[in-house]
């Protein structure tokens, strides 16, 4: 659906994204898992159309070039910033920004509808954004994605910043995308997100794609060992395993045991495994 | 310290904070103090007379400080010729606003400033530029100089001061309206007069045998000469007409301030729209319009539309105000479209230059506030252009101030044609233009991505 081939981007000295081959099926949702300065955001960009590679190609598979306002208009993007007019009602942003799809008339008022109750806003549509929370922002903000039905979503850290509450309705939402057969591209640096929604994960460091697979893929090429932790009375065993259950097992066997914990690898410790640092840092 | 170093960081605003003052100061200087030479009025010159009086006339005037007179004018065609000016020439000149206004030395110019000791003055017209009123009394006072300057001339000339005297004494001698007592005092000041340049004649030997008991030659008394009896005499009556499209309409100083209040108005929406694609940029909004199926040049052009709908709204409300709470009088309504159009276009082109240049939306602000100063200060809207030293004044042609203020001034009295409209209209264009083109060339699109 999306392809990268050997996708090169600096800024002046900084090497932004570094060679990244990457290619998303269609109707899955692929999390580009990487800390902060990573290159996430740059690829992304790269990969909409905001940017130009300096070497390599961005292509939408049978679409063309990411570049080209017509295969811009099948991809549906919000950004990491709030792109949204804080002075207009939450239905004017979406008749605006719908209108820049071609959208009009019924059409339009009814995709306006569809979405603003998709995130939750429909009762709010007639409030100014500058009157709502960071995480109802955040909301519309996709709710401007989601507007002109595009096959295929690029979402830049959707969930950045929200409360709890906003962040469930935005996985969900995405979670309904999926549903929908949407292919959805999303960056965070939250690997709980990725591990609950995403289909595949490609781990990015210092604009090079580190692993790219499905959650257990890479946790069981690159999580190491799973540790259960054996308490007994006061004191704590730590043993690493990669048969939890049959350690378990064997651990209660040899009796005298007041507690047990398992800690299995998890996409922090694939990241942790790849470049010697948390995904945080 | 943070905020001092964050203000040093953004350069537009430390520029507007330190280095424009500097200049704006600079700028007045200059303006006060008269550096750069001072102001020549600019005045067109009709001779209708073609005497010889005229003409000294004419050279007086030519030679006079702070006047700057223009006597022909070019013919049309491959091989313009020199042509001397005609009243209808001065009258086009002063209402494109080329000269403050036109000279007119009227036939019997000549024949009267022969007659000036006999109450006669010469006359001369003004056709003043209406927005000029402040030059008409410097021009009035400026007309009566070199007319005094004349009338010393000739006394300095026993010759002519001869034929004057004699002249001013057989007018006065025929008049019916002067006493015979006021006749003999004027006869024994002719006399004096003559003696004065060395041409004595009877009249003198007259005064010469006077009573000398206090009175006047003929028995007239002081108090009864000085009385007057109706006779203010003064050497040359200026008439000063102001030059509009029809002088049978009434006019109003609002037609001219609300050329200039539209200029503001426009300048207005320039401050208005300038910084908004450097904070559409800052709040992510640009990067959502640069994603959408649309091309940046319609971005651009969005942003110019939404802003010359802006300009012509704002120069609509203002000229209806004007038209219907203070009788001011669109004479050109066709003319008055193609104002509002074209300087519509000029104010945008300098709105897109604005936001072009500006990387955030504070030095937007700044370069909005100075932009609209500079080109106001330049342009006639806050110090009338005349005003200005020379140098500046050609600056002032920078200026879409002045152009939008010309044409507004030709739609409702200048009286501007099609062929007038031509070059305030394709200056504005222009500056729509290259407004567009340099703007959206510096506009920088996007941001450092790294993350």
């Amino acid at each position: 659906m999306l392809r990268l081939t050997d996708v090169r981007k600096s800024f002046g000295p900084t090497i932004a994204v570094d060679g990244l081959t990457l290619e998303i099926r269609p109707g899955e949702v692929f999390g580009l898992l990487g800390p902060n300065g990573a290159g996430k955001t740059t690829t992304i960009s790269l990969a909409v159309g905001l940017l130009r590679p300096d070497s390599g190609t961005v292509e939408i598979a049978g679409w063309g070039l990411s570049t080209d306002p017509k295969v811009r208009a099948k991809i549906g993007f919000a950004p990491q910033a709030l792109a949204i007019y804080e002075q207009l009602t939450a239905e004017e942003n979406l008749r605006f920004f719908g209108r820049l799809y071609g959208l009009s008339g019924r059409t339009l008022g009814g995709r306006v509808t569809h979405v603003l109750n998709a995130v939750g806003l429909l009762p709010r549509r007639s409030d100014r954004a500058h009157r709502f929370s960071g995480g109802m922002k955040r909301r519309l903000n996709l709710a401007v994605a989601m507007l002109h039905d595009p096959p295929m979503l690029l979402l830049d850290e959707p969930t950045a910043g929200v409360d709890p509450q906003s962040r469930h309705s935005i996985l969900e939402l995405i979670r309904a995308l999926k549903e929908q057969g949407r292919t959805v591209v999303y960056t965070t640096h939250y690997m709980e997100e990725a591990q609950r929604l995403c289909d595949r994960v490609g781990i990015i460091d210092k604009g090079k794609l580190l692993a790219i697979g499905t959650v257990n893929e890479l946790v069981g090429r690159f999580g190491g060992k799973s540790v259960l932790t054996v308490e007994r009375g006061e004191l704590e065993e730590r043993h690493d395993t990669d048969d939890p259950l049959k350690e378990i097992t064997r651990v209660l066997a040899a009796g005298d045991v007041s507690g047990v914990r398992i800690d299995r690898p998890d996409l922090e410790s694939v990241f942790l495994s790849l470049t010697g640092r948390s995904l945080r840092d | 310290m943070k905020d001092l170093r964050l203000l040093l960081r953004d350069r537009g605003n430390a520029f507007f904070t330190f280095v424009f003052p500097i200049l704006f100061a600079i700028f007045f200087g200059i303006v006060f103090s008269g550096s750069g030479g001072s102001s020549p009025m600019s005045v067109a010159l009709v001779d209708e007379d073609g005497s010889d009086r005229s003409a000294a006339f004419a050279e007086d005037l030519a030679a006079a400080d702070g006047i700057k007179v223009t006597r022909a004018t070019h013919s049309e065609g491959p091989t313009p010729v020199a042509v001397t000016l005609t009243r209808a020439a001065g009258e086009v000149l002063v209402r494109r606003g080329k000269a403050v206004a036109c000279i007119v030395i009227p036939k019997g110019f000549g024949e009267s400033s022969g007659n000036v000791l006999a109450g006669q003055p010469v006359r001369v017209e003004a056709l003043m530029d209406p927005s000029r009123n402040a030059e008409a009394g410097l021009l009035t006072g400026k007309l009566n100089e070199i007319a005094l300057m004349q009338l010393g001339k000739s006394f300095n000339d026993p010759v002519q001061m001869k034929s004057m005297v004699d002249k001013a004494r057989e007018t006065i001698n025929k008049s019916s309206e002067i006493s015979g007592p006021r006749k003999l005092l004027f006869n024994a000041l002719f006399s004096s007069m003559t003696n004065l340049t060395g041409a004595p004649n009877k009249a003198a030997t007259d005064i010469d045998t006077g009573t000398g008991t206090g009175t006047g030659p003929g028995g007239v008394t002081s108090a009864d000469a000085g009385t007057g009896g109706g006779l203010a005499w003064r050497p040359i009556d200026v008439s000063v007409t102001r030059l509009t499209a029809n002088l049978n309409e009434p006019r109003n100083s609002y037609e001219i301030s609300f050329p200039q209040g539209v200029a503001w108005g426009l300048m207005g929406c320039v401050t208005a729209f300038g910084p908004s694609l450097a904070s559409e940029r800052a709040r992510g909004t640009l990067m959502r319009l640069t994603t959408a199926p649309i091309s940046r040049r319609q971005i651009l052009l969005g942003k110019a539309l939404a802003c010359f709908i802006a300009c012509v709204t704002v120069q609509t409300l203002l000229m209806l105000v004007a038209v219907l709470f203070f009788k001011v009088q669109v004479r050109q309504p066709g003319v008055m479209l193609v104002a509002v159009l074209c300087s519509s276009l000029g104010f945008v082109g300098i709105m897109m230059l604005m936001a072009g240049m500006s990387r955030t939306e504070g030095s937007a602000s700044g370069m909005g506030r100075a932009l609209v100063l500079i080109l106001a200060m330049i342009g006639g809207g806050t110090i009338p252009l005349f005003l200005l030293p020379p140098f500046m004044q050609t600056m002032s042609s920078v200026s879409p101030f002045k152009w939008a203020i010309l044409a507004f001034e030709g739609a409702i009295w200048r009286g501007f044609g099609w062929g007038d409209m031509l070059l305030p209209c394709v200056v504005l264009v222009g500056f729509a233009v290259v407004g567009f083109v340099v703007g959206a060339m510096f506009f920088r699109w996007g941001e450092r991505f790294s993350d």
